[in-house]
């Protein structure tokens, strides 16, 4: 493990996404703690204050300060994200494997169904899911976790298909292994590599995807802090405070970034033929 | 007379992490015209880097320390890439090993040869398409204008193969750079290359660089034999007594590694108990399928059987059947038909219960797939220990005593596959083999991904524990001098049929079927 | 590309067609809203509520409301919007209309900076040119389409005025008008595919450049320019249609913000007003379309590539 994050530090990719994260991890552990100002304390003189001293990122329409909101805000973002892409991983990932593993006609099933609810574009299918569920935080990241189970089932499946076909597994079969053993000791282990780094790209996408069903309305509600919502409240202020829309834009940007590189530089260190 | 190449004292680096590493040191070699100079060594040897080196297709990492080398009165190392653009092609030529790659898969085969000819030797479209007829149709190409309009995933290796050697030699050049040929192709196909290019270039006159693995091709096609190891040049001499007469301790080596069918190294005879029998097995990988034909079946109805004890060789070409063999008897694919083992009846994969699989164990061709990656040593040997007896208690004694018996120390019982070389890897393939004791071991392809002394050392290895343990082996290969210096019969197998089933000393006889009689005259067989 | 391969390809359409038909039919008839509540208001009798739930069919079988569901929907009825009482069908084909412009707009548009960059790159690996478009596709794929679109609108509609912010206007109407008001919401949907594709095309383009074929070819000498056009470049395009059809889906998703920030009546603004809405004929309706809508380009990139590809032959 130390060994995989002292190489993952050597790429440049990974390094730079460790670093992000780590800002990330600060605001969402101690968010409240490094706020500078309450986040919700409203003060009508500091309306639309620009960046300054006072208020580092700026001031809102109610004269709350940005940056506090955006620090507390990231609990409201990030988590939520994660929590959808391992979810929806597990989930696929049970599905692509034992899909992978009967084989034959059930997995030509499984997979042409996948295919199919696949036809249905992702921000689709979790805009009709939210709308049956309910809005609010919790079922948007339901809706996402759906959303992305049948990718990670094909990621999967794939990847289940070529460890199957090693001479490793042969061996193990051919020497009478039990069905949990082929899977858990000599599938699972080399599954795991690829499927970690297609998550942790994921992340970025469920990042975007949670903050676009609150920009829509859909997502967390608010007086909550999430980006996607600040992005939309702060729309038609437009003209007052530019920097009331920039702020929150960017936190996602840069949280969608993080996963991204990371994910790059995870796929590096974990590719064995880089090692020399 | 000056030499067609010629190279003085080059001297090649490639940079990799800390410091570099030396692959071509201090070379100096000569061809004349119309000579054919072979050049022999074992991977890493640095032969592919010398053709790259002439090519001038260096990877970037490359740094040319000194040196220099020459094309008749040209140095090529001072050329700008302009120039090298017209050197090539027209004044070295060059085959590749593997002529499913080296064409365009989106291009007509015609298209590419046309390109090449108006390009290098300044035709017209018109005679472009007139010389390339006439090229195909001098390399025994059936309907060359059917041919040329076809793309390259429509025609067969061989015919490739022949159609790049052709364009090679229809450029004219001074020299054309073979990079082993016909290691991609099957015995006969290579064989019936090796004619064609030793009769283009006695037309030709064409001075020309065999690089290869494979001494004894070499020895019959080239003139003179180089032999390489570790980037330098360690022997020169005449084709006719290299096999003679070596002088380097390389040579020697490489010498006393390649397999000779007279020089028998199983001297025993197996027993008359029939361990397995093989009864019409059929295998078909596919199940029929909505709006699709059924494919044909990949074996039809084989029939052997397998005396304890004894070692029996399947040969054939790729896609002939006998992996499919292979994989019926592990119960790794679905077959009709029946097995007998040991007396007793097995009709599927559900009959092959634990005593059956640990008296049958199967080793693979890949040494780099058939070891877990995230298992070490110890614990891939520790999983059939456990299976098929041995207690807990001794288990690490048993696994040190297992890597012992392959001649690896018991100390690579705590290292990872990938820390391993090939050879290595495929001696703890075959410790995991007999860690089960078994009675059968089938060897599928084994030898054929390694060097000629790894290989000749695995063979050794796996006479002495047949020695020690009295397992019969079924031997999956496609090198006929091996199996035939090992084998007490062989089957010849061709488009998922048996067409042979012979004791070792009547391959050579007159009743054989003829596929076997070209299989055999196909090996090359060591000159001297 | 033989008959059989089509049919099998026809096959899976119908068979996709009908997952996305139970799937769409299956959410929205967990929607808590109750039909006849939505259609009547929360005042109405119980008797009027229940005389209306008759005429819907709403007391029947699910398995009997999917099937006259789908036997109305094939013939392109899709019922009254509970919204405005206009029957939905001919509305959403309409709308469909002008998000296809704006899906056929972006994607070209896309393919025009996208490949060419996405070829340099590769052919100048490691070059500035590469890093640049690194960088791009990095920033391009981590912004979400209601930030690019947030961004975009501020800079060039509110900040430089020269594109009108939000609206929508017929090209048959007024070709100039058009094209100034779908300038924003192009440029917004094409950037992040931009960054997409550009990606897939510099690593199918390296790779191609790492090919066996292409190194014979300049060992067997012929020109540098030739070996790129004829033999690299032309290779590396192939799989740019499957690329592109599966950022369709992507696309189709993305027009759903796009078209809601620039007040765009296509089939996304309407599926966001039905949703808001609780308009269930209208929900089903337009996930549906969108949804078949994908799968048929889907098909036909898969057609085209096997009719481009020479190499694969399909059995």
């Amino acid at each position: 493990m130390t060994d995989l994050l002292r190489r993952l530090m050597r790429t440049p990719q990974g390094a730079i996404g460790l670093l992000l994260l780590a800002v990330l991890a600060a605001a969402c552990l101690f968010g409240p703690w490094l706020a500078p100002h309450d986040p919700e304390k409203m003060d009508f003189l500091g309306r639309f204050r620009p960046l300054g001293a006072q208020n580092w990122f700026g001031a809102d329409q109610f004269g709350r300060d940005v940056l506090s909101r955006l620090l507390v805000g990231a609990r409201s973002t990030l988590p939520m994200a994660l929590a959808a892409t391992l979810l929806g991983t597990v989930a696929g990932a049970v599905v692509g494997t034992a899909s992978a593993y009967l084989g034959g006609r059930w997995d030509e099933a499984i997979m042409r169904t996948i295919d199919a609810v696949m036809a249905v574009p992702g921000l689709l299918l979790a805009l009709l899911l939210v709308s049956t569920l309910g809005n609010g935080a919790g079922n948007a990241m339901i809706a996402i976790a759906v959303t992305f189970a049948p990718g990670m089932a094909r990621v999967t499946r794939a990847v289940a298909l070529t460890v199957r076909g090693q001479d490793y597994v042969k061996s193990a079969t051919v020497r009478g292994e039990s069905a949990s053993w082929i899977i858990f000791r000599e599938m699972l282990p080399n599954v795991m590599a690829p499927v970690v780094i297609e998550a942790t790209i994921r992340v970025s996408f469920a990042v975007m995807l949670f903050a676009t069903l609150s920009f829509l309305g859909l997502g967390a509600q608010p007086p909550a802090s999430e980006w996607g919502l600040m992005v939309a409240e702060a729309r038609q202020y437009v003209h007052q405070a530019p920097w009331i829309i920039i702020a929150p834009s960017l936190a996602i940007a840069m949280t969608a970034i993080a996963f991204n590189l990371l994910g790059d530089g995870l796929r590096d260190a974990m590719n064995p033929r880089d090692e020399r | 007379m000056t030499a067609v190449l010629s190279l003085r004292n080059y001297t090649l680096d490639y940079l990799t992490g800390s410091r570099p590493l030396r692959v071509l040191q201090d070379i100096t070699l000569d061809i004349a015209p119309g000579e054919v100079l072979g050049l022999v060594g074992e991977s890493g040897s640095g032969k592919s880097t010398l053709a790259w080196a002439i090519m001038r297709h260096l990877p970037k990492n490359a740094r040319e320390l000194s040196g220099s080398i020459r094309l008749g009165d040209t140095d090529l190392r001072s050329l700008p890439p302009r120039e090298l653009t017209r050197i090539r092609g027209r004044r070295i030529g060059m085959v590749f090993q593997d002529p499913s790659t080296a064409l365009n898969p989106t291009l007509t085969v015609g298209r590419q040869v046309m390109e090449t000819l108006v390009n290098n030797r300044g035709l017209g479209r018109r005679e472009a398409w007139d010389l390339a007829l006439e090229l195909l149709g001098h390399v025994e190409l059936r309907d060359p204008e059917a041919l040329m309009r076809r793309y390259p995933h429509e025609i067969s290796g061989g015919e490739k193969q022949r159609i790049l050697i052709a364009t090679a030699f229809g450029c004219r050049p001074e020299l054309i750079v073979f990079d082993e040929p016909t290691t991609a192709l099957d015995v006969i196909t290579g064989a019936r290359i090796l004619d064609l290019f030793a009769r283009l270039r006695a037309e030709t006159g064409v001075a020309a660089l065999y690089i290869s693995h494979d001494l004894a091709l070499v020895s019959r096609v080239a003139d003179r034999v180089a032999v390489m190891k570790k980037g330098q040049l360690v022997e020169e001499a005449p084709a006719a007594s290299i096999f003679a007469r070596p002088a380097h301790e390389e040579t020697r080596k490489l010498v006393a590694a390649v397999p000779r069918p007279e020089n028998r190294l199983v001297h025993d005879r197996p027993g008359d108990r029939v361990l397995l029998a093989a009864e019409a097995v059929s295998v078909r990988y596919t199940r029929r399928r909505l709006f699709r034909p059924p494919p044909p079946p990949a074996t039809r109805a084989v029939g052997f059987d397998i005396k304890a004890g004894e070692i029996l060789g399947i040969v054939g070409e790729s896609g002939s059947g006998k992996s499919s063999i292979a994989r019926a008897l592990t119960g790794l694919a679905d077959f009709s038909g029946g097995i007998r083992f040991d007396g007793r009846p097995i009709g599927s994969a559900r009959d092959m219960d634990g005593a059956y699989r640990r008296a049958v164990q199967i080793v693979f061709q890949h040494p780099d797939g058939s070891l877990n990656p995230r298992q070490t040593v110890g614990e891939i040997l520790s999983r059939p220990l456990k299976l098929f007896g041995t207690g807990q208690a001794n288990l690490s004694a048993e696994i040190g005593r297992l890597l012992e018996q392959v001649r690896l120390p018991a100390a690579y019982a705590t290292r990872w596959p990938h820390q391993l070389s090939g050879g290595e890897k495929q001696r703890v393939a075959i410790a995991r083999a007999f860690a089960a004791r078994p009675s059968l071991v089938i060897c599928d392809e084994i030898t054929a991904p390694l060097d000629v002394s790894v290989q000749a050392s695995i063979i050794e290895l796996l006479l002495a524990l047949r020695a020690e343990t009295g397992a019969a082996y079924l031997f999956i290969t496609h090198d006929i001098n091996l199996i035939r210096q090992i084998a007490h019969r062989i089957a010849v197998m061709r488009r998922g049929e048996l067409v042979d089933l012979l004791p070792i000393d009547a391959v050579d006889a007159d009743h054989v079927h003829p596929y076997t009689r070209d299989l055999m005259a196909a090996s090359p067989t060591p000159v001297g | 590309m033989s008959a059989s391969w089509l049919l099998r390809r026809l096959a899976l359409i119908l068979y996709t067609v009908f997952i996305v038909s139970v799937l769409v039919f299956g959410i929205t008839q967990a929607l808590p809203a109750d039909a006849a509540v939505t259609l009547l208001g929360e005042n109405a009798t119980a008797e009027a509520l229940n005389a209306i739930r008759e005429r819907l069919g709403l007391g029947d079988p699910i398995w009997w409301q999917y099937l006259r569901w789908v036997g109305h929907a094939a013939t392109g009825d899709f019922g009254l919007s509970m919204r405005t009482g206009q029957p939905v069908g001919p509305e959403m084909l309409t709308a469909l209309g002008r998000s296809l412009l704006l899906a056929v707009a972006a994607i070209l548009v896309m393919l025009v900076i996208a490949v060419p960059l996405g070829m340099v790159a590769a052919v100048r690996q490691g070059k500035l040119a590469d890093m640049a478009t690194g960088l791009i596709s990095y920033l391009g794929v981590s912004f979400p389409e209601f930030v690019t679109a947030t961004l975009l609108a501020m800079l060039l509609a509110d900040t430089l005025q020269w594109l009108p912010a939000t609206g929508y206007v017929s090209p048959l109407e007024d070709f100039g008008g058009a094209v100034r008001h779908l300038a924003l919401p192009v440029l917004t949907a094409s950037l992040i595919l931009v960054a997409h594709v550009a990606r897939m095309v510099r690593s199918e383009t390296l790779d191609v450049l790492h090919s066996d074929y292409i190194r014979a070819a300049r060992l067997k000498g012929l020109p540098e320019r030739t070996v790129l056009v004829r033999h690299a470049l032309r290779n590396a395009l192939l799989p740019v249609v499957t690329i592109v059809a599966l950022d369709v889906g992507y696309l189709l998703g993305g027009i759903i913000v796009i078209e809601e920030i620039f007040a765009i009546p296509g089939i996304g603004r309407q599926l966001m007003v039905a949703v808001t809405a609780r308009d269930l004929p209208s929900i089903q309706a337009g996930a549906l379309i969108m949804s078949a809508t994908y799968a048929v380009a889907n098909t036909l990139a898969d057609v085209a590539y096997a009719v481009l590809d020479k190499r694969i032959r399909y059995d």
